[in-house]
């Protein structure tokens, strides 16, 4: 009843706001953002808070010169009169029941008409969970985790590729470098045990075991933690061919400091995003970490393309900070929501549902390396894509796997400092 | 033995004189006037960014640092002393737990306010490289963290078993109206010790951030660890932290080396919990 | 009968006040405020009443907020199934950890039943039984009324206010039977208790008892609630202490404490984020670590024993306002 009730109230706001659509261009659409703006994630939700309000400086503005990157070319969303977006920012505190409170809120005090966050996976579910109850879009662009579009929900999409994804990546770059003579059977990986750690581990592990690659050993360890002097001396000890890590930056910046305090190289490292890609670890543990590989769907691109100019803007909100793949990411996610809007032509959450639904951008409508953005009936992006990029010179990373997008060959072996 | 094992042993030693340095201030506190601090790791924490202040804005490494971070951080607890905890310690326990529960907060979200959320480090050949003793890596910044460890430790000794204001000190802890009669001023000892305190938590702070990450929630990951530290060696006992410092550190290393990094906490909680069992005093405290 | 007077019209106001304010984010808050305020009662029994500040407490919720997570994961039940599991194990956890860790007086209690809740935690975490690091999700779609997966907040409102006063009844009546007694007695000066023949140790083990079991169930309502939990919602040490600061900031030892606590702590934490938060400049924290620190610096004792000695001192033939809570050993 109550469902129905708050769904219709919200059909007649839709409504009114279409009718005075035509009239004024003023009606703003309201979309909500959860993200972690304080405790131990805060870094990556203050960037991805600075990727949105690019990504709504854009749109808004439409100042255009963004190549055929939709909603860039004129002011405000053309589908709804030239309304302009207004988004409402939440912090999550890190905590599931906090994202649910506040997409309660945005749902309901707020009015928004949709919602895009939570980074944190375990957030995204519980957050998402209660855009299900009231009806209303919420689409992410960044959570990993396999479960979250297990549950049957209707409206909720993820753009991001998934860590199913990454491991194909993983594995098939592997693949090339043995097919070119450099080692590669020895396999570590280093995780750490919060839900992100251990279901990326768990994948990249059955899905290399399917293609006959084994795991020779794997390290997890608890994240947030005050050493890892231990795991590097595993490693030292063990000596793989290939270290695959997956750590918040906290640990990350930790491992790349005691890896040069114990004098350990390994021949290669691969990274899984997340902390190593956060640029406070790129300017803190770059220059430890030269030739280090990690996975993205984002490059900054040539002076002059779209997503170089989209970074010079980001960089301004986030005090000189570059893009990195997972603000890029959550930008993606913000996009993709907002050109359906627009599509959908109404702030009505049914009609934005269904245009989601609809929802096929090619390659040159998105700033992000993904084949395209199309979803299943589950709510994932089934053309999401990823390239290895590496940090050869400690300062910026550069695409060099598949061929037909690197910039340059992959270096081997790992530098270090 | 292997040399890897000396590695990861020497390791645990080194990390556990890391953590002896930074839980010296809390079992003065926590021993001498039963104040519980929660806002300890955040106390760490502003020394790792005055560290961090003192090398950006000087350019000079913790030489200066740390004796800049131990005077900014004994004013620091000077002011909480007489801002806070005197008129808490009046009130029950809880009201302390409650009001350095709300300070640590409010320390850590001022300089995620001032600061921001990014992680910072100072640079790694700050106070030189790595040694190679016989095979075995010996990092030049934990070498001088353990060494001042050793150093704070035995001063802080001296100064309470040796010294007049040791003696003064410790008579407030036992009895303050007795100390009061004997025309020792609570309050001015109370506060010295807070300064002291709080001047070596500073210390370790800026020594710490030679070889960490620097963050404002660095403080909830180091502040545990302190707690554990101290009751294992004895609240108020300064030797008992050293020598439980290195003993969790060892613990963890070689537990984290053998059994598993994700098990070496439940490793250290589990022997922590059965000690208590046999000798709830902890290692060098009293009952 | 005038001293049922206030309670009185209290409770009716408390019923009232999701007719007011008829919001769902408005009766959400309610049913939080409600929901910490179980859990906060819950520990005022060990914490405030028998003068033993646990720390660890969010062992006993989680304990609820799994099992019943649990009973739907793994055997498709309605959550509310496993609350009885749940309470059994806080209860059988209390008795084991109580034993060796009552009789350690002071801080080290409180550090032991830190140990504790942490050990449980990174346990946990490595249970893949228990969801490990994913943790464990209810229903998403509500398949009948037992589930406890409601839209609205208003039938949490009523049960969670249900819970609290049959939680208010047992520490009322405990605090009036022998165990009260005791307890009073254990609290003021242990050792003359035990003199005097007090079993100090069996009584503090009953409160514990008890308040674990209470707490559990206050773990399990969160967990149908946000229809989710995992190690660090469930088990993380911060839970254990904001059950803690309520108590406190209300006042340990009153009845009324903990329910005075949650009515402040949780509309500032909420509405501290709503109107901070977004600018993700970490200014909600820093208001509300600066309001908690006020409050302990001015009124230690807590915000009801100030009002109780404001009303005794308006009223100076009503009986003496309760006394605050237990001053360290």
């Amino acid at each position: 009843m109550r469902l129905k009730h708050i769904a219709g109230l919200l059909s007649a706001a839709a409504m009114s706001v279409a009718l005075a659509g035509g009239a004024s261009a003023q009606q703003a659409v309201k979309i909500g953002v959860v993200f972690p703006l304080s405790g131990n994630a805060a870094s990556a939700g203050v960037h991805g808070k600075a990727a949105i309000e690019t990504a709504v400086e854009i749109i808004n503005t439409g100042s255009g010169g963004l190549g055929n990157l939709p909603l860039t070319s004129n002011a405000g969303l053309k589908g709804l009169g030239g309304a302009k977006i207004e988004v409402v920012f939440a912090d999550n505190q890190g905590s599931p029941a906090v994202g649910q409170n506040q997409a309660l809120r945005l749902i309901t005090e707020e009015k928004v008409v949709a919602l895009a966050g939570a980074y944190q996976s375990g957030i995204t579910l519980t957050a998402s969970a209660i855009a299900e109850k009231y009806g209303i879009p919420f689409v992410n662009g960044e959570s990993v985790a396999a479960n979250l579009t297990e549950r049957g929900f209707k409206w909720f999409f993820r753009v991001t590729p998934v860590a199913s994804d990454f491991a194909k990546i993983y594995l098939e770059f592997l693949k090339d470098m043995k097919a070119g003579g450099i080692k590669t059977d020895n396999v570590a990986i280093v995780h750490e045990n919060t839900e992100y750690g251990t279901s990326v581990a768990s994948v990249i592990t059955s899905v290399f075991k399917e293609n006959g690659l084994s795991i020779a050993l794997d390290i997890p360890y608890a994240a947030n933690t005050t050493d890892v002097q231990s795991q590097v001396l595993q490693l030292k000890d063990k000596k793989p061919d290939v270290v695959i890590m997956v750590s918040y930056t906290s640990d990350a910046i930790l491992y790349a400091k005691t890896m040069q305090a114990l004098d350990y190289k390994p021949p290669m490292i691969i990274a899984d995003n997340s902390g190593f890609s956060d640029p406070s670890f790129i300017k803190t543990a770059g220059k430890l970490t030269q030739g280090l590989f990690n996975r993205s769907s984002f490059a900054i691109g040539a002076k002059g393309t779209p997503t170089f100019l989209i970074n010079e803007m980001y960089k301004k909100k986030s005090g000189g900070d570059d893009l990195d793949d997972t603000a890029a990411r959550q930008m993606q996610g913000f996009f993709v929501l907002a050109e359906a809007i627009d599509r959908a032509g109404s702030t009505d959450p049914a009609k934005i549902q269904a245009a989601l639904k609809a929802t096929d951008l090619k390659p040159d409508q998105l700033i992000m390396g993904y084949k395209g953005v199309k979803f299943d009936d589950k709510g994932q992006n089934v053309l999401a894509a990823g390239l290895v990029i590496q940090l050869q010179d400690g300062e910026n990373y550069v695409p060099v796997w598949p061929k037909q997008l690197a910039k340059t060959a992959p270096a081997l072996p790992y530098k270090g400092w | 033995m292997s040399s890897i094992l000396v590695q990861v042993i020497v390791g645990g030693l080194l990390l556990g004189a890391v953590y002896a340095l930074f839980s010296s201030g809390l079992t003065l506190i926590w021993g001498m006037m039963n104040v519980v601090n929660f806002a300890h790791g955040d106390f760490v924490m502003l020394g790792m960014y005055v560290a961090f202040m003192v090398w950006t804005l000087l350019g000079v490494g913790p030489f200066v640092g740390a004796p800049v971070a131990a005077l900014v951080l004994a004013t620091v607890g000077v002011i909480v002393y007489f801002g806070l905890i005197r008129s808490v310690m009046k009130g029950p326990m809880l009201a302390q737990i409650l009001g350095t529960f709300g300070l640590a907060l409010l320390l850590r979200y001022s300089v995620f306010w001032a600061f921001g959320a990014n992680f910072l480090t100072l640079p790694g050949d700050l106070v030189g490289g790595t040694y190679d003793v016989l095979g075995i890596k010996l990092q030049a910044s934990r070498l001088l963290a353990g060494v001042v460890a050793l150093l704070v430790t035995l001063g802080l000794h001296l100064l309470l078993t040796r010294t007049s204001l040791g003696s003064k000190m410790l008579a407030v802890s036992e009895d303050a109206t007795a100390a009061q009669l004997m025309g020792i001023r609570p309050d001015s000892m109370q506060a010295i010790a807070w300064a002291i305190a709080a001047g070596a938590t500073g210390l370790a702070g800026a020594l710490i951030a030679t070889f960490f990450y620097i963050a404002p929630t660095v403080g909830e990951t180091l502040g545990i660890v302190a707690f554990v530290t101290v009751s294992l060696g004895g609240f108020g006992s300064v030797p008992g932290a050293l020598v439980a410092g290195l003993l969790i550190g060892v613990i963890e290393s070689v537990s984290a080396y053998w059994i598993g990094a994700v098990y070496k906490d439940i490793v250290v909680y589990s022997l922590f919990l059965c000690f208590l069992w046999f000798r709830p005093q902890g290692l060098m405290g009293k009952m | 009968m005038r001293r049922f007077l206030w309670p009185t019209v209290a409770l009716a106001l408390i019923i009232l006040y999701p007719l007011v304010f008829t919001t769902p984010f408005q009766q959400r808050l309610g049913a939080l405020i409600l929901l910490y305020a179980i859990a906060a009662s819950a520990w005022n029994i060990v914490g405030g009443y028998a003068g033993q500040v646990s720390v660890g407490h969010v062992v006993f919720f989680g304990c609820g907020a799994y099992a019943s997570m649990a009973a739907y994961s793994h055997f498709a039940l309605p959550p509310m199934v496993g609350v009885p599991a749940g309470i059994a194990a806080s209860v059988a956890i209390a008795a084991v950890i109580g034993v060796p860790t009552l009789r350690l007086s002071g801080h080290y209690f409180s550090m032991a039943t830190i140990a504790v809740a942490e050990l449980a935690r990174l346990i946990v975490t490595n249970t893949e039984f228990l969801g490990a690091a994913v943790g464990l999700s209810g229903p998403t779609v509500p398949r009948t009324v037992f589930d406890l997966s409601f839209i609205s907040a208003l039938p949490y409102y009523y049960l969670f206010l249900t819970v609290l006063l049959i939680t208010l009844g047992i520490t009322w009546w405990m605090t009036n039977s022998r165990i009260g007694f005791y307890l009073r007695a254990i609290k003021d000066s242990e050792r003359a208790a035990r003199s005097l023949g007090a079993p100090a140790s069996r009584v503090k083990l009953y409160a514990y008892m008890l308040s674990a079991g209470l707490t559990s169930v206050a773990g399990a309502l969160y967990s149908m609630m946000f229809g989710f939990v995992d190690p660090e919602s469930g088990l993380g040490i911060l839970i254990s202490v904001k059950m803690l600061i309520m108590a406190a900031l209300g006042g340990a030892g009153l009845l009324f404490g903990p329910l005075v606590g949650a009515a402040i702590l949780v509309p500032l934490e909420e509405i501290s984020n709503n109107v901070l938060g977004g600018k993700g400049a970490g200014l909600t924290f820093v208001v509300y670590g600066a309001i908690i620190v006020i409050i302990a610096r001015f009124q230690p004792g807590g915000i009801l024993a100030l009002i109780n000695r404001l009303w005794a001192k308006h009223k100076p033939a009503e009986a003496p306002a309760a006394q605050g809570a237990p001053h360290a050993p």
